[in-house]
């Protein structure tokens, strides 16, 4: 490693220092700023962490899906790469949403699966379908055409999000808090102040995660390249 | 257009001269209800007309993916396909044309089970509106037909893709049954309001529209080779 890269740190590496500061910041203010909540009290706080990980983890399938219509555009295969990682932490976010929810659920309802919440059942469309791009695309050997359909099944998920957020709101009787209405935000100023600092952990940490698995996927191909080359050398 | 209504004519004279799908689903759809019906408890309805008309659908979902996995398959065994995507002709019309022809086949199935359901499961008198329920059916046998050609489409040149097809199906389902099940179960009388059969189908169609795009635009790119 040279001295130039020494003295400017590359982008992983701030993108993390960024998402560990804001992370340390939010758990403060969610565990001593943040007021309690009237009506479900402490435990309420998983609000904190369960939303933003939620709204994450749609930032992350929409991230996927344009880099997705990007590739069929461009056919660019740093494209495809680009759509794949995003879609890939959006498993590991939205398990942790259904993980946080369920949690919230057991707390707020005593049940730790409530089939009447739109929001978890939302969520379990979704991760369904995220698995089933993975199998897709873990069933067409690596290349354009892996590629290209990768690309065309992340895109019809923006198809399935909205309509599955609308049909579970439709088909079911809410009784998931809803914080964010069309006229405004339920909730006081420290309350929103908190939430946006752990959406802004959240996300940064996201973009540390994707840039770190970026690297790493560069790094793989760079060593599959040098090991067809040492090949054809021998 | 013209290329369009070649593709689905034959579509459906391989069917009329094959009779490969339609009758297996047919059976197939009897089959399902029968065990429906006896998993619900052979002499008396366990759950009622709502647990059999929430089932209907299940039964319904299952029966498409038989048509499904059998969509391209006349294409990718007898080598037609080289000759489709050679054919100065949009390509949006092979996925029209297969859209179709499903959702013919659907429709075929559904007579056979609608008055078979009626017989199983509707004899007590309470029954949900039939004329919802149909037009359900018809908006859902679309959708189906419309994102289950381009998903077929998609999987003809994948390994394993029988078993592929359903996995990549059935997330895209769920929205669509949880609609179709509220919308045919709260037309049951005693109706005490639940979900509104205009809502119910208002959602279906915008399903079909979004799929109708989605499929149009996005075939050209899964038949590329």
């Amino acid at each position: 490693m040279n001295g130039s890269h020494r003295a400017r740190p590359d982008r992983a590496t701030a993108a993390a220092t960024a998402a560990a500061l804001l992370m340390a910041l939010a758990l403060a203010m969610i565990f001593f700023y943040v007021p309690t909540d009237v009506s479900e009290g402490y435990s309420q706080r998983i609000f904190y962490f369960h939303v933003p990980i939620a709204l994450t983890t749609y930032f992350l399938f929409t991230w996927g899906a344009v880099n997705g219509a990007r590739f069929l555009l461009k056919r660019d295969m740093s494209l495809d790469l680009k759509s794949y990682v995003p879609m890939h932490l959006g498993v590991i976010f939205g398990s942790l949403t259904l993980v946080t929810g369920s949690i919230w659920a057991n707390i707020a309802w005593g049940t730790w699966w409530f089939w009447g919440d739109t929001q978890l059942t939302t969520f379990l469309i979704i991760f369904l379908f995220n698995c089933a791009y993975f199998m897709l695309r873990f069933s067409v050997e690596p290349g354009e055409r892996r590629a290209r359909y990768s690309a065309v099944y992340a895109l019809l998920g923006v198809g399935l999000i909205p309509l599955s957020v609308l049909a579970v709101r439709i088909a079911q009787d809410a009784l998931h808090p809803i914080v964010f209405r069309s006229n405004g935000v339920n909730m006081d100023g420290s309350m929103f102040l908190t939430f946006l600092v752990a959406l802004a952990a959240m996300l940064s940490l996201a973009v540390s995660m994707y840039l770190v698995e970026m690297r790493g996927k560069r790094v793989d191909e760079r060593m599959a390249q040098l090991r067809r080359l040492a090949r054809g050398a021998a | 257009m013209r290329a369009y209504r070649a593709l689905l004519r034959k579509d459906l004279l391989l069917e009329l001269r094959g009779r490969e799908l339609v009758p297996a689903m047919v059976v197939f759809v009897v089959g399902a209800l029968v065990l429906v019906r006896l998993g619900l408890g052979g002499e008396r309805l366990a759950g009622g007309t709502r647990a059999a008309t929430g089932l209907l659908w299940v039964v319904v979902v299952f029966t498409s993916m038989l048509a499904l996995v059998r969509s391209f398959a006349q294409e990718r065994e007898h080598g037609i396909w080289d000759g489709l995507l050679s054919a100065p002709a949009d390509r949006s019309a092979i996925w029209a044309a297969r859209a179709s022809a499903t959702f013919l086949f659907l429709g075929v199935t559904q007579a056979v089970a609608l008055p078979l359901f009626w017989l199983f499961f509707l004899q007590d008198g309470r029954s949900p509106s039939l004329a919802v329920l149909a037009a359900a059916l018809a908006l859902a046998d679309l959708g189906v037909a419309m994102l289950g050609a381009l998903l077929a489409g998609l999987v003809s040149n994948v390994r394993a893709r029988e078993v592929l097809l359903p996995v990549l199906f059935l997330p895209f389902a769920l929205p669509l049954v949880s609609v179709a099940v509220r919308m045919t179960v709260d037309s049951i009388p005693p109706q005490n309001g639940g979900l509104g059969a205009l809502h119910g189908l208002g959602f279906l169609a915008l399903y079909d529209t979004i799929f109708a795009l989605l499929g149009w635009a996005l075939f050209e790119y899964v038949v590329e080779d």
